[in-house]
Protein backbone atom coordinates (compact mmCIF):
# COMPACT_ATOMS: atom_id res chain seq x y z
CA UNK A 1 0.00 0.00 0.00
CA UNK A 2 2.71 2.51 0.86
CA UNK A 3 6.46 2.69 0.82
CA UNK A 4 6.93 2.52 4.59
CA UNK A 5 5.25 -0.87 4.86
CA UNK A 6 7.23 -2.07 1.83
CA UNK A 7 10.46 -0.96 3.49
CA UNK A 8 9.39 -2.64 6.75
CA UNK A 9 8.57 -5.87 4.88
CA UNK A 10 11.94 -5.92 3.16
CA UNK A 11 13.84 -5.09 6.35
CA UNK A 12 12.04 -7.72 8.41
CA UNK A 13 12.21 -10.40 5.72
CA UNK A 14 15.91 -9.95 5.00
CA UNK A 15 17.11 -9.28 8.54
CA UNK A 16 15.03 -11.85 10.39
CA UNK A 17 15.67 -14.55 7.80
CA UNK A 18 19.40 -13.93 8.10
CA UNK A 19 19.30 -14.01 11.90
CA UNK A 20 17.08 -17.11 11.90
CA UNK A 21 19.61 -18.85 9.66
CA UNK A 22 22.43 -17.72 11.91
CA UNK A 23 20.70 -18.84 15.08
CA UNK A 24 19.76 -22.23 13.66
CA UNK A 25 23.17 -23.32 12.36
CA UNK A 26 26.82 -22.97 13.15
CA UNK A 27 28.83 -22.68 16.35
CA UNK A 28 27.52 -21.03 19.52
CA UNK A 29 29.44 -17.80 18.95
CA UNK A 30 27.58 -17.22 15.67
CA UNK A 31 24.24 -18.02 17.28
CA UNK A 32 24.49 -15.40 20.02
CA UNK A 33 25.49 -12.74 17.48
CA UNK A 34 22.51 -13.72 15.31
CA UNK A 35 20.17 -13.45 18.30
CA UNK A 36 21.48 -9.95 18.96
CA UNK A 37 20.99 -9.11 15.28
CA UNK A 38 17.34 -10.22 15.43
CA UNK A 39 16.42 -7.57 18.00
CA UNK A 40 18.57 -4.96 16.24
CA UNK A 41 16.72 -5.51 12.97
CA UNK A 42 13.20 -6.00 14.34
CA UNK A 43 13.29 -2.63 16.12
CA UNK A 44 13.72 -0.50 12.95
CA UNK A 45 11.15 -2.77 11.28
CA UNK A 46 8.61 -1.99 13.99
CA UNK A 47 9.35 1.74 13.67
CA UNK A 48 8.72 1.55 9.91
CA UNK A 49 5.50 -0.36 10.52
CA UNK A 50 4.31 2.30 12.97
CA UNK A 51 4.89 4.95 10.31
CA UNK A 52 3.30 2.79 7.61
CA UNK A 53 0.11 2.15 9.56
CA UNK A 54 0.09 5.82 10.66
CA UNK A 55 -0.30 4.79 14.31
CA UNK A 56 2.25 6.66 16.45
CA UNK A 57 1.37 4.52 19.48
CA UNK A 58 3.00 1.51 17.77
CA UNK A 59 6.35 3.20 18.45
CA UNK A 60 5.96 1.90 22.02
CA UNK A 61 6.68 -1.62 20.75
CA UNK A 62 9.97 -0.52 19.23
CA UNK A 63 10.83 1.36 22.42
CA UNK A 64 10.22 -1.72 24.58
CA UNK A 65 12.21 -3.89 22.16
CA UNK A 66 15.10 -1.42 22.14
CA UNK A 67 15.08 -1.58 25.95
CA UNK A 68 14.63 -5.33 26.44
CA UNK A 69 16.54 -6.73 23.46
CA UNK A 70 20.00 -5.86 24.79
CA UNK A 71 18.91 -7.11 28.23
CA UNK A 72 18.18 -10.51 26.67
CA UNK A 73 21.55 -10.53 24.95
CA UNK A 74 23.26 -9.63 28.23
CA UNK A 75 21.49 -12.58 29.87
CA UNK A 76 23.01 -14.87 27.26
CA UNK A 77 26.42 -13.23 27.57
CA UNK A 78 26.36 -13.76 31.33
CA UNK A 79 24.95 -17.27 31.53
CA UNK A 80 26.82 -18.72 28.54
CA UNK A 81 30.07 -17.00 29.57
CA UNK A 82 31.94 -20.26 30.10
CA UNK A 83 31.28 -21.58 26.61
CA UNK A 84 31.76 -18.19 24.96
CA UNK A 85 35.12 -17.59 26.65
CA UNK A 86 36.63 -20.63 24.89
CA UNK A 87 35.49 -19.39 21.48
CA UNK A 88 34.74 -15.65 21.63
CA UNK A 89 32.34 -14.22 19.03
CA UNK A 90 33.40 -11.61 16.52
CA UNK A 91 30.60 -9.27 15.54
CA UNK A 92 32.07 -5.94 14.50
CA UNK A 93 30.70 -5.85 10.94
CA UNK A 94 27.23 -7.08 11.88
CA UNK A 95 27.00 -4.69 14.82
CA UNK A 96 27.91 -1.62 12.81
CA UNK A 97 25.61 -2.64 9.94
CA UNK A 98 22.68 -2.99 12.37
CA UNK A 99 23.55 0.30 14.07
CA UNK A 100 23.71 2.03 10.68
CA UNK A 101 20.33 0.61 9.70
CA UNK A 102 18.81 1.83 12.95
CA UNK A 103 20.32 5.30 12.52
CA UNK A 104 19.11 5.60 8.92
CA UNK A 105 15.56 4.52 9.80
CA UNK A 106 15.31 6.79 12.85
CA UNK A 107 16.65 9.81 10.95
CA UNK A 108 14.30 9.22 8.01
CA UNK A 109 11.31 8.94 10.36
CA UNK A 110 12.38 12.07 12.22
CA UNK A 111 12.60 13.97 8.94
CA UNK A 112 9.03 12.91 8.09
CA UNK A 113 7.58 13.49 11.55
CA UNK A 114 8.84 17.03 12.04
CA UNK A 115 9.73 18.59 15.38
CA UNK A 116 7.69 17.70 18.43
CA UNK A 117 7.24 15.09 21.13
CA UNK A 118 6.99 12.26 18.60
CA UNK A 119 10.43 13.13 17.24
CA UNK A 120 11.87 13.18 20.74
CA UNK A 121 10.42 9.71 21.36
CA UNK A 122 11.89 8.47 18.08
CA UNK A 123 15.30 9.86 18.99
CA UNK A 124 15.16 8.24 22.44
CA UNK A 125 14.23 4.93 20.81
CA UNK A 126 17.08 5.23 18.34
CA UNK A 127 19.60 6.12 21.02
CA UNK A 128 18.48 3.19 23.17
CA UNK A 129 18.62 0.87 20.16
CA UNK A 130 22.10 1.79 19.01
CA UNK A 131 23.58 2.22 22.48
CA UNK A 132 22.06 -1.02 23.74
CA UNK A 133 23.34 -2.89 20.74
CA UNK A 134 26.87 -1.61 21.09
CA UNK A 135 26.87 -2.48 24.81
CA UNK A 136 25.43 -5.94 24.16
CA UNK A 137 27.84 -6.88 21.41
CA UNK A 138 30.76 -5.55 23.42
CA UNK A 139 29.63 -7.76 26.30
CA UNK A 140 29.45 -10.72 23.91
CA UNK A 141 32.79 -10.23 22.24
CA UNK A 142 34.92 -8.70 24.97
CA UNK A 143 33.62 -9.12 28.47
CA UNK A 144 32.26 -12.62 27.98
CA UNK A 145 34.61 -14.07 30.54
CA UNK A 146 33.73 -11.43 33.10
CA UNK A 147 37.29 -10.10 32.93
CA UNK A 148 36.28 -6.59 31.96
CA UNK A 149 35.90 -4.71 28.71
CA UNK A 150 37.93 -5.61 25.66
CA UNK B 1 0.90 -4.97 0.48
CA UNK B 2 -0.56 -5.44 3.93
CA UNK B 3 -1.07 -9.10 3.08
CA UNK B 4 2.55 -9.40 2.01
CA UNK B 5 3.91 -8.28 5.38
CA UNK B 6 1.49 -10.63 7.18
CA UNK B 7 2.63 -13.50 4.96
CA UNK B 8 6.28 -12.73 5.66
CA UNK B 9 5.66 -12.66 9.41
CA UNK B 10 3.68 -15.92 9.31
CA UNK B 11 6.38 -17.73 7.32
CA UNK B 12 9.05 -16.47 9.71
CA UNK B 13 7.06 -17.65 12.74
CA UNK B 14 6.53 -21.08 11.19
CA UNK B 15 10.20 -21.47 10.28
CA UNK B 16 11.40 -20.22 13.65
CA UNK B 17 9.06 -22.50 15.60
CA UNK B 18 10.16 -25.49 13.52
CA UNK B 19 13.80 -24.69 14.22
CA UNK B 20 13.03 -24.31 17.93
CA UNK B 21 11.48 -27.77 17.99
CA UNK B 22 14.30 -29.32 15.96
CA UNK B 23 17.11 -27.92 18.13
CA UNK B 24 18.27 -30.43 20.74
CA UNK B 25 20.62 -28.56 23.08
CA UNK B 26 18.61 -26.47 25.61
CA UNK B 27 21.04 -23.51 25.58
CA UNK B 28 20.85 -23.20 21.80
CA UNK B 29 17.11 -23.73 21.99
CA UNK B 30 16.84 -20.74 24.34
CA UNK B 31 18.52 -18.58 21.68
CA UNK B 32 16.03 -19.73 19.03
CA UNK B 33 13.14 -19.14 21.46
CA UNK B 34 14.29 -15.58 22.05
CA UNK B 35 14.26 -14.93 18.28
CA UNK B 36 10.84 -16.61 18.12
CA UNK B 37 9.55 -14.17 20.74
CA UNK B 38 10.64 -11.20 18.63
CA UNK B 39 9.15 -12.67 15.44
CA UNK B 40 5.85 -13.41 17.21
CA UNK B 41 5.71 -9.81 18.45
CA UNK B 42 6.16 -8.62 14.85
CA UNK B 43 3.35 -10.96 13.75
CA UNK B 44 0.99 -9.60 16.42
CA UNK B 45 1.86 -6.06 15.35
CA UNK B 46 1.07 -6.62 11.68
CA UNK B 47 -2.20 -8.29 12.75
CA UNK B 48 -3.03 -4.99 14.51
CA UNK B 49 -2.72 -6.34 18.05
CA UNK B 50 0.14 -4.25 19.48
CA UNK B 51 -0.96 -4.80 23.10
CA UNK B 52 -0.47 -8.56 22.72
CA UNK B 53 2.81 -7.87 20.94
CA UNK B 54 3.98 -5.72 23.82
CA UNK B 55 3.45 -8.44 26.40
CA UNK B 56 4.96 -11.02 24.04
CA UNK B 57 8.08 -8.87 23.72
CA UNK B 58 8.39 -8.47 27.46
CA UNK B 59 8.02 -12.20 28.13
CA UNK B 60 9.60 -13.70 25.04
CA UNK B 61 12.73 -11.69 24.43
CA UNK B 62 14.27 -11.68 27.90
CA UNK B 63 12.28 -13.57 30.53
CA UNK B 64 11.81 -16.98 28.87
CA UNK B 65 15.51 -17.37 27.91
CA UNK B 66 16.56 -16.25 31.40
CA UNK B 67 14.38 -18.86 33.10
CA UNK B 68 15.48 -21.57 30.66
CA UNK B 69 19.18 -20.85 31.06
CA UNK B 70 18.93 -20.66 34.85
CA UNK B 71 17.17 -24.03 34.89
CA UNK B 72 19.75 -25.60 32.59
CA UNK B 73 22.59 -24.29 34.75
CA UNK B 74 21.00 -25.59 37.95
CA UNK B 75 20.32 -29.05 36.48
CA UNK B 76 23.88 -29.31 35.13
CA UNK B 77 25.38 -28.31 38.48
CA UNK B 78 23.30 -30.88 40.32
CA UNK B 79 24.36 -33.55 37.82
CA UNK B 80 28.02 -32.70 38.27
CA UNK B 81 27.74 -32.74 42.07
CA UNK B 82 26.12 -36.17 42.05
CA UNK B 83 28.78 -37.52 39.69
CA UNK B 84 31.62 -36.24 41.86
CA UNK B 85 29.88 -37.53 45.01
CA UNK B 86 29.88 -41.09 43.81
Amino acid sequence: MNGWILAATLTLAAGLTASLWGVATGPLRRRVVAQNLATAVACPGLLLLAQGYDRPSYVDLALVLALLGPVGTLVFARLLAGELAEDPPRARGVTWAAAGLGAVVVLALCAVTGPGRATAKLLVTGALLIGGNLVASRALTGGAGGTGRA
Amino acid sequence: MDDAVIAVALVLVAACATVAVATRDPARQALVLSVLGVVLAVLFTVLQAPDVGLSQLAVGSALTPLLLLLTVRKVRRRGQREESGR
